[in-house]
Protein backbone atom coordinates (compact mmCIF):
# COMPACT_ATOMS: atom_id res chain seq x y z
CA UNK A 1 0.00 0.00 0.00
CA UNK A 2 2.42 2.67 0.93
CA UNK A 3 5.13 1.53 -2.00
CA UNK A 4 1.57 2.24 -4.38
CA UNK A 5 0.89 5.58 -2.99
CA UNK A 6 4.44 6.44 -2.57
CA UNK A 7 4.65 5.66 -6.67
CA UNK A 8 1.85 8.09 -7.06
CA UNK A 9 2.87 10.80 -5.02
CA UNK A 10 5.97 10.38 -6.49
CA UNK A 11 4.75 11.12 -9.90
CA UNK A 12 2.22 13.43 -9.21
CA UNK A 13 5.33 16.06 -7.26
CA UNK A 14 7.53 15.62 -10.43
CA UNK A 15 4.65 15.79 -12.98
CA UNK A 16 1.47 18.30 -11.75
CA UNK A 17 1.16 21.92 -11.36
CA UNK A 18 -1.95 21.95 -9.63
CA UNK A 19 -0.39 20.85 -6.17
CA UNK A 20 1.49 24.01 -6.24
CA UNK A 21 -0.59 26.85 -6.58
CA UNK A 22 -0.45 29.88 -4.72
CA UNK A 23 -2.38 29.73 -1.32
CA UNK A 24 -3.14 26.86 1.04
CA UNK A 25 -7.08 27.31 0.06
CA UNK A 26 -6.56 26.61 -3.45
CA UNK A 27 -4.02 23.78 -3.02
CA UNK A 28 -6.41 21.75 -1.01
CA UNK A 29 -9.50 22.15 -3.05
CA UNK A 30 -7.31 20.51 -5.84
CA UNK A 31 -5.68 17.99 -3.92
CA UNK A 32 -9.33 16.55 -2.48
CA UNK A 33 -10.65 17.50 -6.34
CA UNK A 34 -8.52 16.01 -8.64
CA UNK A 35 -7.60 12.89 -6.88
CA UNK A 36 -11.24 12.30 -6.46
CA UNK A 37 -12.02 12.53 -9.83
CA UNK A 38 -9.10 10.54 -10.48
CA UNK A 39 -10.13 7.57 -8.47
CA UNK A 40 -13.63 7.55 -10.23
CA UNK A 41 -12.00 8.11 -13.71
CA UNK A 42 -10.15 4.49 -12.57
CA UNK A 43 -13.29 2.92 -11.21
CA UNK A 44 -15.23 3.90 -14.89
CA UNK A 45 -17.68 5.75 -12.47
CA UNK A 46 -19.94 7.79 -14.01
CA UNK A 47 -18.73 11.66 -13.25
CA UNK A 48 -21.07 14.56 -13.14
CA UNK A 49 -19.38 17.52 -14.10
CA UNK A 50 -21.79 20.85 -12.88
CA UNK A 51 -19.65 23.92 -12.48
CA UNK A 52 -16.81 25.33 -14.70
CA UNK A 53 -14.34 24.21 -11.79
CA UNK A 54 -15.39 20.74 -12.01
CA UNK A 55 -14.85 20.81 -15.68
CA UNK A 56 -11.21 22.19 -15.15
CA UNK A 57 -10.76 19.63 -12.02
CA UNK A 58 -11.39 17.20 -14.26
CA UNK A 59 -9.29 18.33 -16.72
CA UNK A 60 -6.33 17.61 -14.69
CA UNK A 61 -7.44 14.39 -13.51
CA UNK A 62 -8.48 13.24 -16.87
CA UNK A 63 -4.59 13.44 -18.08
CA UNK A 64 -2.76 12.16 -14.98
CA UNK A 65 -5.58 8.89 -14.97
CA UNK A 66 -4.01 8.25 -18.00
CA UNK A 67 -0.32 8.91 -17.33
CA UNK A 68 -0.71 6.75 -14.28
CA UNK A 69 -2.20 4.13 -16.23
CA UNK A 70 0.66 3.72 -18.14
CA UNK A 71 3.24 4.36 -15.79
CA UNK A 72 1.73 2.15 -12.92
CA UNK A 73 -0.57 -0.29 -14.77
CA UNK A 74 -1.54 -2.52 -11.25
CA UNK A 75 -3.88 0.64 -10.88
CA UNK A 76 -6.35 -0.92 -12.76
CA UNK A 77 -5.92 -4.65 -10.64
CA UNK A 78 -6.68 -3.26 -7.62
CA UNK A 79 -10.40 -3.44 -6.07
CA UNK A 80 -11.99 -0.18 -5.36
CA UNK A 81 -11.59 -0.25 -1.76
CA UNK A 82 -7.83 -0.98 -2.33
CA UNK A 83 -7.44 2.01 -4.54
CA UNK A 84 -9.72 4.14 -2.66
CA UNK A 85 -7.10 3.29 0.63
CA UNK A 86 -4.15 4.37 -1.65
CA UNK A 87 -5.86 7.23 -2.91
CA UNK A 88 -6.71 8.42 0.54
CA UNK A 89 -3.00 8.10 1.67
CA UNK A 90 -2.00 9.81 -1.75
CA UNK A 91 -4.10 13.03 -0.64
CA UNK A 92 -3.08 12.78 3.11
CA UNK A 93 0.58 12.87 1.89
CA UNK A 94 0.18 15.74 -0.77
CA UNK A 95 -1.50 17.69 1.60
CA UNK A 96 1.20 17.38 4.33
CA UNK A 97 4.35 18.00 1.33
CA UNK A 98 2.63 20.95 -0.04
CA UNK A 99 0.30 22.57 2.61
CA UNK A 100 0.92 21.58 6.73
CA UNK A 101 4.28 20.82 6.32
CA UNK A 102 5.20 22.86 3.58
CA UNK A 103 8.21 25.93 4.22
CA UNK A 104 6.22 28.46 1.98
CA UNK A 105 5.38 31.41 4.20
CA UNK A 106 3.43 32.46 1.67
CA UNK A 107 0.69 29.77 1.96
CA UNK A 108 -1.21 31.48 4.11
CA UNK A 109 -1.17 34.94 3.27
CA UNK A 110 -4.85 36.32 3.40
CA UNK A 111 -4.39 38.88 0.50
CA UNK A 112 -1.68 39.29 -2.33
CA UNK B 1 22.33 16.94 1.40
CA UNK B 2 20.81 20.01 2.78
CA UNK B 3 21.40 23.73 2.57
CA UNK B 4 24.91 24.66 1.20
CA UNK B 5 27.74 27.54 2.08
CA UNK B 6 29.53 27.59 -0.79
CA UNK B 7 33.16 28.55 0.08
CA UNK B 8 33.04 32.05 -1.73
CA UNK B 9 29.87 32.86 0.97
CA UNK B 10 31.95 32.01 3.90
CA UNK B 11 32.48 35.91 4.42
CA UNK B 12 28.42 36.27 4.05
CA UNK B 13 27.49 33.22 5.70
CA UNK B 14 23.42 34.06 5.45
CA UNK B 15 23.96 32.89 1.44
CA UNK B 16 23.79 29.42 3.08
CA UNK B 17 19.98 29.40 3.50
CA UNK B 18 19.80 30.09 0.05
CA UNK B 19 21.76 27.23 -1.55
CA UNK B 20 20.07 23.85 -1.81
CA UNK B 21 21.65 20.75 -3.39
CA UNK B 22 18.70 18.38 -3.68
CA UNK B 23 19.39 14.52 -2.12
CA UNK B 24 17.79 11.27 -2.50
CA UNK B 25 15.20 11.12 -0.22
CA UNK B 26 14.20 14.65 0.46
CA UNK B 27 11.37 16.73 -0.42
CA UNK B 28 10.61 20.45 0.41
CA UNK B 29 9.40 19.82 3.31
CA UNK B 30 12.85 19.85 4.71
CA UNK B 31 14.75 22.32 2.74
CA UNK B 32 13.06 25.12 1.21
CA UNK B 33 15.59 27.85 0.21
CA UNK B 34 15.29 31.16 1.21
CA UNK B 35 13.85 33.54 -1.63
CA UNK B 36 11.92 36.65 -1.94
CA UNK B 37 14.04 38.38 0.66
CA UNK B 38 16.29 41.48 0.01
CA UNK B 39 19.92 40.71 -1.02
CA UNK B 40 22.59 40.32 1.91
CA UNK B 41 24.51 43.10 1.72
CA UNK B 42 28.02 42.05 0.10
CA UNK B 43 26.46 40.07 -2.40
CA UNK B 44 26.64 41.28 -6.13
CA UNK B 45 22.79 40.57 -7.22
CA UNK B 46 21.62 40.47 -10.61
CA UNK B 47 17.79 41.15 -9.97
CA UNK B 48 16.27 44.04 -11.90
CA UNK B 49 14.51 46.76 -9.97
CA UNK B 50 10.35 46.64 -9.00
CA UNK B 51 9.75 49.13 -11.71
CA UNK B 52 11.71 47.04 -14.69
CA UNK B 53 9.80 44.27 -13.52
CA UNK B 54 6.17 46.11 -14.02
CA UNK B 55 7.56 48.33 -17.33
CA UNK B 56 9.86 46.09 -18.90
CA UNK B 57 8.23 42.83 -18.51
CA UNK B 58 4.34 43.20 -18.58
CA UNK B 59 3.21 46.55 -19.14
CA UNK B 60 5.51 47.79 -22.12
CA UNK B 61 4.73 44.29 -24.18
CA UNK B 62 1.36 45.87 -24.98
CA UNK B 63 0.90 46.25 -28.13
CA UNK B 64 -1.61 49.96 -28.59
CA UNK B 65 -0.36 51.84 -25.45
CA UNK B 66 2.03 54.66 -24.52
CA UNK B 67 4.05 53.61 -22.00
CA UNK B 68 4.64 56.95 -19.99
CA UNK B 69 7.23 57.02 -17.85
CA UNK B 70 7.33 59.76 -15.15
CA UNK B 71 11.37 60.22 -14.00
CA UNK B 72 14.88 60.55 -15.17
CA UNK B 73 15.26 59.35 -18.50
CA UNK B 74 17.94 56.28 -17.81
CA UNK B 75 14.25 54.44 -16.51
CA UNK B 76 12.78 55.23 -19.97
CA UNK B 77 16.09 53.52 -21.47
CA UNK B 78 17.04 51.01 -19.31
CA UNK B 79 13.67 49.31 -19.90
CA UNK B 80 13.08 49.71 -23.55
CA UNK B 81 13.88 47.74 -26.46
CA UNK B 82 15.78 45.16 -24.06
CA UNK B 83 13.36 42.62 -24.52
CA UNK B 84 12.63 41.27 -28.05
CA UNK B 85 8.18 40.75 -27.61
CA UNK B 86 7.29 41.74 -31.01
CA UNK B 87 3.67 42.69 -32.51
CA UNK B 88 1.18 42.21 -35.19
CA UNK B 89 1.35 45.77 -35.76
CA UNK B 90 4.75 46.36 -36.72
CA UNK B 91 6.27 45.92 -33.55
CA UNK B 92 4.93 49.42 -32.33
CA UNK B 93 6.01 49.06 -28.35
CA UNK B 94 9.53 48.58 -29.56
CA UNK B 95 9.96 51.45 -31.13
CA UNK B 96 8.97 53.91 -29.45
CA UNK B 97 9.82 54.96 -25.41
CA UNK B 98 8.26 58.14 -23.78
CA UNK B 99 9.70 59.74 -20.76
CA UNK B 100 8.88 62.82 -18.79
CA UNK B 101 13.05 63.43 -19.03
CA UNK B 102 12.82 64.78 -15.17
CA UNK B 103 15.91 67.07 -14.24
CA UNK B 104 17.22 68.10 -10.75
CA UNK B 105 14.42 71.71 -11.28
CA UNK B 106 11.69 68.82 -10.97
CA UNK B 107 12.89 66.80 -8.24
CA UNK B 108 13.26 70.71 -6.25
CA UNK B 109 10.16 72.22 -7.15
CA UNK B 110 7.72 68.96 -8.50
CA UNK B 111 6.88 66.97 -11.16
CA UNK B 112 3.38 66.93 -11.42
CA UNK B 113 3.15 69.77 -14.26
CA UNK B 114 5.89 68.17 -16.41
CA UNK B 115 4.02 64.76 -15.96
CA UNK B 116 0.85 66.97 -17.64
CA UNK B 117 2.54 68.61 -20.13
CA UNK B 118 4.41 65.00 -21.26
CA UNK B 119 1.07 63.54 -21.40
CA UNK B 120 -1.12 65.88 -23.36
CA UNK B 121 2.09 65.91 -25.63
CA UNK B 122 2.58 62.33 -26.38
CA UNK B 123 -1.14 61.67 -26.82
CA UNK B 124 -1.19 64.93 -29.37
CA UNK B 125 2.08 63.27 -31.16
CA UNK B 126 0.24 60.17 -31.23
CA UNK B 127 -3.65 61.32 -31.95
CA UNK B 128 -4.26 57.39 -33.09
CA UNK B 129 -3.28 56.26 -29.45
CA UNK B 130 -6.13 56.50 -26.72
CA UNK B 131 -4.55 54.35 -24.30
CA UNK B 132 -1.83 55.28 -21.41
CA UNK B 133 0.14 53.32 -18.85
CA UNK B 134 2.24 55.80 -16.29
CA UNK B 135 4.97 54.62 -14.27
CA UNK B 136 6.31 56.23 -11.09
CA UNK B 137 9.75 55.86 -10.52
CA UNK B 138 12.43 55.94 -7.42
CA UNK B 139 12.66 59.63 -8.08
CA UNK B 140 8.87 61.09 -8.65
CA UNK B 141 7.61 58.08 -5.60
CA UNK B 142 9.99 60.25 -3.69
CA UNK B 143 9.22 63.77 -4.15
CA UNK B 144 5.88 62.46 -3.68
CA UNK B 145 4.05 63.37 -7.05
CA UNK B 146 0.19 62.23 -7.38
CA UNK B 147 0.19 60.32 -10.70
CA UNK B 148 -3.00 59.26 -10.17
CA UNK B 149 -4.71 62.91 -10.15
CA UNK B 150 -2.59 63.89 -13.09
CA UNK B 151 -3.55 60.95 -14.83
CA UNK B 152 -7.32 61.82 -13.59
CA UNK B 153 -7.07 65.49 -15.05
CA UNK B 154 -5.41 64.37 -18.28
CA UNK B 155 -8.64 62.15 -19.02
CA UNK B 156 -11.27 64.91 -18.00
CA UNK B 157 -9.27 67.20 -20.33
CA UNK B 158 -9.13 65.22 -23.46
CA UNK B 159 -12.15 63.20 -22.82
CA UNK B 160 -11.56 59.83 -25.19
CA UNK B 161 -8.29 58.26 -23.19
CA UNK B 162 -7.96 55.48 -20.73
CA UNK B 163 -5.00 56.04 -18.72
CA UNK B 164 -3.22 53.07 -16.36
CA UNK B 165 -1.32 53.93 -13.12
CA UNK B 166 1.33 51.94 -12.21
CA UNK B 167 2.86 53.05 -8.95
CA UNK B 168 5.80 51.18 -8.16
CA UNK B 169 9.33 52.54 -8.01
CA UNK B 170 11.96 50.67 -8.36
CA UNK B 171 12.74 50.52 -4.82
CA UNK B 172 9.03 49.06 -3.88
CA UNK B 173 10.11 45.40 -2.78
CA UNK B 174 13.38 43.37 -3.59
CA UNK B 175 13.48 42.51 -7.03
CA UNK B 176 11.31 42.84 -10.07
CA UNK B 177 9.24 40.29 -8.66
CA UNK B 178 7.28 43.21 -7.05
CA UNK B 179 6.62 45.43 -10.15
CA UNK B 180 4.81 42.04 -11.49
CA UNK B 181 2.54 41.85 -8.48
CA UNK B 182 1.91 45.49 -8.27
CA UNK B 183 1.04 45.58 -12.17
CA UNK B 184 -1.34 42.93 -11.90
CA UNK B 185 -3.52 43.27 -8.60
CA UNK B 186 -3.72 46.94 -9.56
CA UNK B 187 -4.83 45.72 -13.31
CA UNK B 188 -7.35 43.43 -12.12
CA UNK B 189 -9.18 45.67 -9.23
CA UNK B 190 -9.21 48.78 -11.46
CA UNK B 191 -9.60 47.91 -14.95
CA UNK B 192 -11.24 44.38 -15.18
CA UNK B 193 -14.60 44.00 -16.05
CA UNK B 194 -14.58 48.16 -17.52
CA UNK B 195 -15.15 46.99 -20.83
CA UNK B 196 -16.88 43.96 -22.92
CA UNK B 197 -15.35 42.66 -25.19
CA UNK B 198 -16.44 40.84 -28.43
CA UNK B 199 -17.16 37.08 -27.86
CA UNK B 200 -16.83 35.31 -31.39
CA UNK B 201 -16.82 31.49 -30.04
CA UNK B 202 -18.32 28.90 -28.14
CA UNK B 203 -14.90 28.19 -26.32
CA UNK B 204 -13.31 31.15 -24.56
CA UNK B 205 -10.30 31.49 -22.50
CA UNK B 206 -7.69 34.18 -21.01
CA UNK B 207 -3.72 32.79 -21.97
CA UNK B 208 -2.09 34.39 -18.22
CA UNK B 209 1.43 35.05 -18.23
CA UNK B 210 3.12 34.75 -21.52
CA UNK B 211 4.89 37.80 -23.34
CA UNK B 212 5.41 36.99 -26.73
CA UNK B 213 8.98 36.67 -26.65
CA UNK B 214 10.16 36.67 -30.11
CA UNK B 215 6.96 35.72 -31.25
CA UNK B 216 5.75 32.83 -28.62
CA UNK B 217 2.39 34.05 -28.38
CA UNK B 218 1.55 33.85 -32.16
CA UNK B 219 2.62 29.89 -31.62
CA UNK B 220 0.51 29.16 -28.66
CA UNK B 221 -2.42 31.21 -29.93
CA UNK B 222 -2.10 29.17 -33.44
CA UNK B 223 -3.07 25.82 -31.82
CA UNK B 224 -5.79 27.53 -29.37
CA UNK B 225 -7.43 29.41 -32.59
CA UNK B 226 -6.93 26.00 -34.43
CA UNK B 227 -8.97 23.90 -31.86
CA UNK B 228 -11.85 26.82 -32.10
CA UNK B 229 -11.31 28.35 -29.15
CA UNK B 230 -11.34 32.25 -28.54
CA UNK B 231 -8.65 34.01 -26.84
CA UNK B 232 -10.29 36.97 -25.35
CA UNK B 233 -7.06 38.08 -23.47
CA UNK B 234 -3.41 37.13 -23.67
CA UNK B 235 -2.08 38.41 -21.10
CA UNK B 236 0.28 40.06 -22.32
CA UNK B 237 1.88 39.15 -25.39
CA UNK B 238 0.95 41.13 -28.30
CA UNK B 239 -2.35 42.37 -26.42
CA UNK B 240 -4.22 45.72 -26.48
CA UNK B 241 -5.18 47.54 -23.48
CA UNK B 242 -8.69 47.00 -24.42
CA UNK B 243 -8.28 43.38 -24.94
CA UNK B 244 -7.32 42.89 -20.79
CA UNK B 245 -10.28 45.15 -19.82
CA UNK B 246 -12.32 42.23 -21.10
CA UNK B 247 -10.34 39.27 -19.05
CA UNK B 248 -13.72 38.91 -16.48
CA UNK B 249 -15.77 37.32 -19.67
CA UNK B 250 -13.49 33.91 -20.95
CA UNK B 251 -14.44 30.57 -19.09
CA UNK B 252 -10.85 29.65 -18.19
CA UNK B 253 -7.77 31.19 -17.22
CA UNK B 254 -4.85 29.05 -18.30
CA UNK B 255 -2.07 29.62 -16.50
CA UNK B 256 1.87 29.39 -17.85
CA UNK B 257 3.83 32.02 -15.74
CA UNK B 258 3.75 32.11 -11.75
CA UNK B 259 3.28 33.65 -8.41
CA UNK B 260 1.22 36.96 -9.39
CA UNK B 261 0.29 35.58 -12.56
CA UNK B 262 -1.66 33.10 -10.69
CA UNK B 263 -3.05 35.82 -8.30
CA UNK B 264 -5.22 37.00 -11.16
CA UNK B 265 -6.35 33.74 -12.07
CA UNK B 266 -7.22 32.93 -8.32
CA UNK B 267 -8.85 36.71 -8.22
CA UNK B 268 -10.73 36.04 -11.16
CA UNK B 269 -12.10 32.76 -9.68
CA UNK B 270 -13.62 34.18 -6.57
CA UNK B 271 -14.79 37.22 -8.63
CA UNK B 272 -16.36 35.42 -11.71
CA UNK B 273 -16.14 31.97 -10.93
CA UNK B 274 -13.45 31.39 -13.96
CA UNK B 275 -11.13 28.23 -13.16
CA UNK B 276 -7.57 28.00 -13.12
CA UNK B 277 -5.56 25.67 -15.20
CA UNK B 278 -1.96 25.44 -14.75
CA UNK B 279 0.29 24.59 -17.77
CA UNK B 280 3.62 24.41 -19.47
CA UNK B 281 4.39 25.67 -22.60
CA UNK B 282 7.98 24.71 -23.82
CA UNK B 283 8.58 21.15 -24.53
CA UNK B 284 6.95 18.82 -26.50
CA UNK B 285 5.62 16.45 -24.12
CA UNK B 286 4.43 18.99 -21.39
CA UNK B 287 2.85 21.14 -24.96
CA UNK B 288 1.14 18.31 -26.03
CA UNK B 289 -0.33 17.85 -22.07
CA UNK B 290 -0.91 21.28 -22.17
CA UNK B 291 -3.41 21.14 -25.12
CA UNK B 292 -4.69 17.77 -23.78
CA UNK B 293 -6.23 19.39 -20.60
CA UNK B 294 -7.74 22.20 -22.61
CA UNK B 295 -9.00 20.09 -24.50
CA UNK B 296 -10.48 18.06 -22.28
CA UNK B 297 -11.82 21.19 -20.30
CA UNK B 298 -13.94 22.28 -23.18
CA UNK B 299 -15.02 18.86 -24.41
CA UNK B 300 -12.63 19.49 -27.47
CA UNK B 301 -10.46 16.15 -26.89
CA UNK B 302 -10.41 15.49 -30.72
CA UNK B 303 -9.28 19.10 -31.80
CA UNK B 304 -6.03 18.53 -29.58
CA UNK B 305 -4.93 15.26 -30.73
CA UNK B 306 -5.29 16.88 -34.61
CA UNK B 307 -3.26 19.74 -33.58
CA UNK B 308 -0.68 17.46 -31.53
CA UNK B 309 -0.54 15.23 -34.57
CA UNK B 310 0.00 17.27 -36.84
CA UNK B 311 2.93 19.44 -34.84
CA UNK B 312 4.61 15.74 -34.29
CA UNK B 313 4.33 15.19 -38.00
CA UNK B 314 5.94 18.28 -38.63
CA UNK B 315 8.69 18.49 -36.19
CA UNK B 316 9.53 15.13 -34.52
CA UNK B 317 11.84 13.68 -36.61
CA UNK B 318 13.81 17.00 -35.66
CA UNK B 319 13.50 16.71 -32.10
CA UNK B 320 14.67 13.08 -32.46
CA UNK B 321 17.80 14.32 -33.91
CA UNK B 322 18.75 16.66 -31.51
CA UNK B 323 17.80 14.25 -28.54
CA UNK B 324 20.22 12.20 -30.07
CA UNK B 325 23.01 15.00 -30.64
CA UNK B 326 22.19 16.65 -27.40
CA UNK B 327 21.76 13.27 -25.11
CA UNK B 328 23.81 13.38 -21.74
CA UNK B 329 24.83 17.11 -22.18
CA UNK B 330 25.14 18.97 -19.00
CA UNK B 331 22.76 22.34 -18.57
CA UNK B 332 22.53 25.29 -16.18
CA UNK B 333 19.06 27.25 -15.96
CA UNK B 334 20.29 31.03 -14.24
CA UNK B 335 17.25 33.25 -15.47
CA UNK B 336 14.25 35.00 -13.06
CA UNK B 337 11.71 31.86 -11.68
CA UNK B 338 9.14 30.34 -13.81
CA UNK B 339 11.77 28.52 -16.53
CA UNK B 340 13.49 26.74 -13.60
CA UNK B 341 11.02 24.81 -13.23
CA UNK B 342 8.52 24.68 -16.69
CA UNK B 343 12.61 23.54 -18.33
CA UNK B 344 14.28 21.17 -16.36
CA UNK B 345 12.22 18.08 -17.28
CA UNK B 346 11.52 19.50 -20.83
CA UNK B 347 14.70 19.07 -21.71
CA UNK B 348 15.54 16.49 -19.69
CA UNK B 349 12.54 13.94 -21.06
CA UNK B 350 12.50 15.47 -24.70
CA UNK B 351 15.93 16.18 -25.19
CA UNK B 352 17.92 13.61 -22.33
CA UNK B 353 19.69 16.94 -21.39
CA UNK B 354 20.98 16.86 -17.12
CA UNK B 355 20.17 19.94 -15.71
CA UNK B 356 23.05 20.47 -13.03
CA UNK B 357 22.38 23.80 -11.38
CA UNK B 358 19.91 26.25 -11.12
CA UNK B 359 19.58 30.35 -10.05
CA UNK B 360 16.40 32.23 -9.83
CA UNK B 361 16.71 35.96 -10.17
CA UNK B 362 13.29 36.61 -8.41
CA UNK B 363 11.57 33.07 -7.93
CA UNK B 364 9.33 32.78 -5.14
CA UNK B 365 9.40 29.42 -2.40
CA UNK B 366 6.24 28.35 -4.72
CA UNK B 367 9.05 28.51 -7.52
CA UNK B 368 11.58 26.88 -5.87
CA UNK B 369 8.92 24.03 -4.01
CA UNK B 370 8.01 23.52 -7.72
CA UNK B 371 11.75 23.01 -9.13
CA UNK B 372 12.74 20.79 -6.37
CA UNK B 373 10.22 18.61 -6.99
CA UNK B 374 10.58 18.37 -10.55
CA UNK B 375 14.28 18.51 -10.43
CA UNK B 376 17.53 15.94 -10.36
CA UNK B 377 19.11 14.74 -7.01
CA UNK B 378 22.48 16.12 -7.19
CA UNK B 379 21.50 19.33 -8.69
CA UNK B 380 22.01 23.01 -7.22
CA UNK B 381 19.13 24.78 -6.72
CA UNK B 382 20.07 28.88 -5.91
CA UNK B 383 18.09 31.90 -5.27
CA UNK B 384 20.00 35.24 -6.13
CA UNK B 385 22.92 34.15 -7.65
CA UNK B 386 25.71 35.94 -7.37
CA UNK B 387 28.73 36.44 -9.26
CA UNK B 388 31.36 34.43 -7.36
CA UNK B 389 28.88 32.02 -6.71
CA UNK B 390 28.46 31.42 -10.29
CA UNK B 391 32.49 30.94 -10.78
CA UNK B 392 32.04 28.54 -7.89
CA UNK B 393 29.26 26.50 -9.53
CA UNK B 394 30.60 26.71 -13.12
CA UNK B 395 34.03 25.05 -11.67
CA UNK B 396 32.10 21.97 -9.47
CA UNK B 397 29.31 20.87 -12.25
CA UNK B 398 31.48 21.47 -15.38
CA UNK B 399 28.27 22.66 -17.65
CA UNK B 400 28.22 22.37 -21.06
CA UNK B 401 26.12 24.87 -21.68
CA UNK B 402 24.49 27.78 -19.86
CA UNK B 403 20.60 29.26 -20.44
CA UNK B 404 20.66 32.81 -18.66
CA UNK B 405 20.62 36.47 -19.08
CA UNK B 406 22.90 38.94 -21.24
CA UNK B 407 24.71 40.26 -17.98
CA UNK B 408 25.92 36.41 -16.75
CA UNK B 409 25.96 35.57 -20.40
CA UNK B 410 29.01 37.86 -21.02
CA UNK B 411 30.81 36.73 -17.91
CA UNK B 412 30.49 32.64 -19.05
CA UNK B 413 31.59 33.75 -22.39
CA UNK B 414 35.10 34.66 -20.73
CA UNK B 415 35.41 31.40 -19.02
CA UNK B 416 34.36 30.13 -23.00
CA UNK B 417 31.27 27.99 -22.17
CA UNK B 418 28.88 28.43 -24.34
CA UNK B 419 25.81 30.14 -23.37
CA UNK B 420 22.52 30.88 -25.01
CA UNK B 421 19.88 33.60 -24.00
CA UNK B 422 17.63 32.39 -21.22
CA UNK B 423 15.29 35.82 -21.22
CA UNK B 424 15.01 37.18 -24.82
CA UNK B 425 16.09 34.08 -26.56
CA UNK B 426 18.72 33.20 -29.26
CA UNK B 427 16.83 32.40 -32.29
CA UNK B 428 12.88 31.99 -30.86
CA UNK B 429 10.05 31.35 -30.42
CA UNK B 430 11.11 28.56 -27.80
CA UNK B 431 7.31 27.91 -26.68
CA UNK B 432 5.02 25.12 -28.37
CA UNK B 433 6.13 22.28 -30.53
CA UNK B 434 8.11 24.83 -33.33
CA UNK B 435 9.69 26.79 -29.91
CA UNK B 436 11.54 23.85 -28.38
CA UNK B 437 13.00 23.16 -32.19
CA UNK B 438 14.50 26.74 -31.86
CA UNK B 439 15.35 25.86 -28.40
CA UNK B 440 17.08 22.68 -29.41
CA UNK B 441 18.84 23.96 -32.50
CA UNK B 442 20.13 26.86 -30.28
CA UNK B 443 22.10 24.60 -27.49
CA UNK B 444 22.88 21.81 -30.53
CA UNK B 445 24.91 24.56 -32.71
CA UNK B 446 26.40 26.20 -29.27
CA UNK B 447 27.48 22.95 -28.09
CA UNK B 448 28.72 22.14 -31.39
CA UNK B 449 30.44 25.27 -32.28
CA UNK B 450 34.20 25.64 -31.97
CA UNK B 451 34.43 28.65 -31.70
CA UNK B 452 34.51 28.54 -27.55
CA UNK B 453 37.53 26.10 -27.64
CA UNK B 454 39.45 28.38 -30.81
CA UNK B 455 38.79 31.56 -28.22
CA UNK B 456 40.89 29.55 -25.77
CA UNK B 457 43.72 29.92 -27.54
CA UNK B 458 46.35 33.28 -26.91
CA UNK B 459 47.28 34.07 -30.31
CA UNK B 460 49.99 36.01 -28.89
CA UNK B 461 52.06 32.79 -28.06
CA UNK B 462 51.67 31.24 -31.77
CA UNK B 463 51.73 34.62 -33.47
CA UNK B 464 55.86 34.80 -33.38
CA UNK B 465 56.45 31.07 -34.02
Amino acid sequence: MSERSDEIVAFIQERCLWQFFSRAWDREENIQGIIDILGQIIKGEHITLETPSDRCLYADAKILAGQIKERSPWISQVTAEQLDDTLATVKARLTEITITKSQNIELRVAGY
Amino acid sequence: MPLKLLKCDELIPEREKHVYVKAAGEDTTQFLPLSNVSTIPGTLSERGCSYCGAKLVIGGVLKDTIQMIHGPVGCAYDTWHTKRYPSDNDNFQLKYVWSTDLKEKHIVFGGEKQLKTSMLEAFKAMPDLKRMFLYTTCATALIGDDPKAVAKAVEEELGDVDIFVVQCPGFAGVSQSKGHHVLNMAWLNEKVGTLEPTITSKYTMNFIGDYNIQGDTYVLEKYFHDMGIQIVAHFTGNATYDDMRGMHRAQLNVVNCARSAGYIANELKKRYDIPRLDIDTWGFTYMAEGLRKVGAFYGLEAEAEKVIEAEYAKYGEQLAFYKKALTGKRMCIWTGGPRLWHWTKAVEDDLGVEVVAMSSKFGHQEDFEKVIARGREGTIYIDDGNELEFFEVIAEVKPDIIYTGPRVGELVKKLHIPYINGHAYHNGPYMGFEGFINMARDMYNAVSSPLMQLAKTDIRETEGK
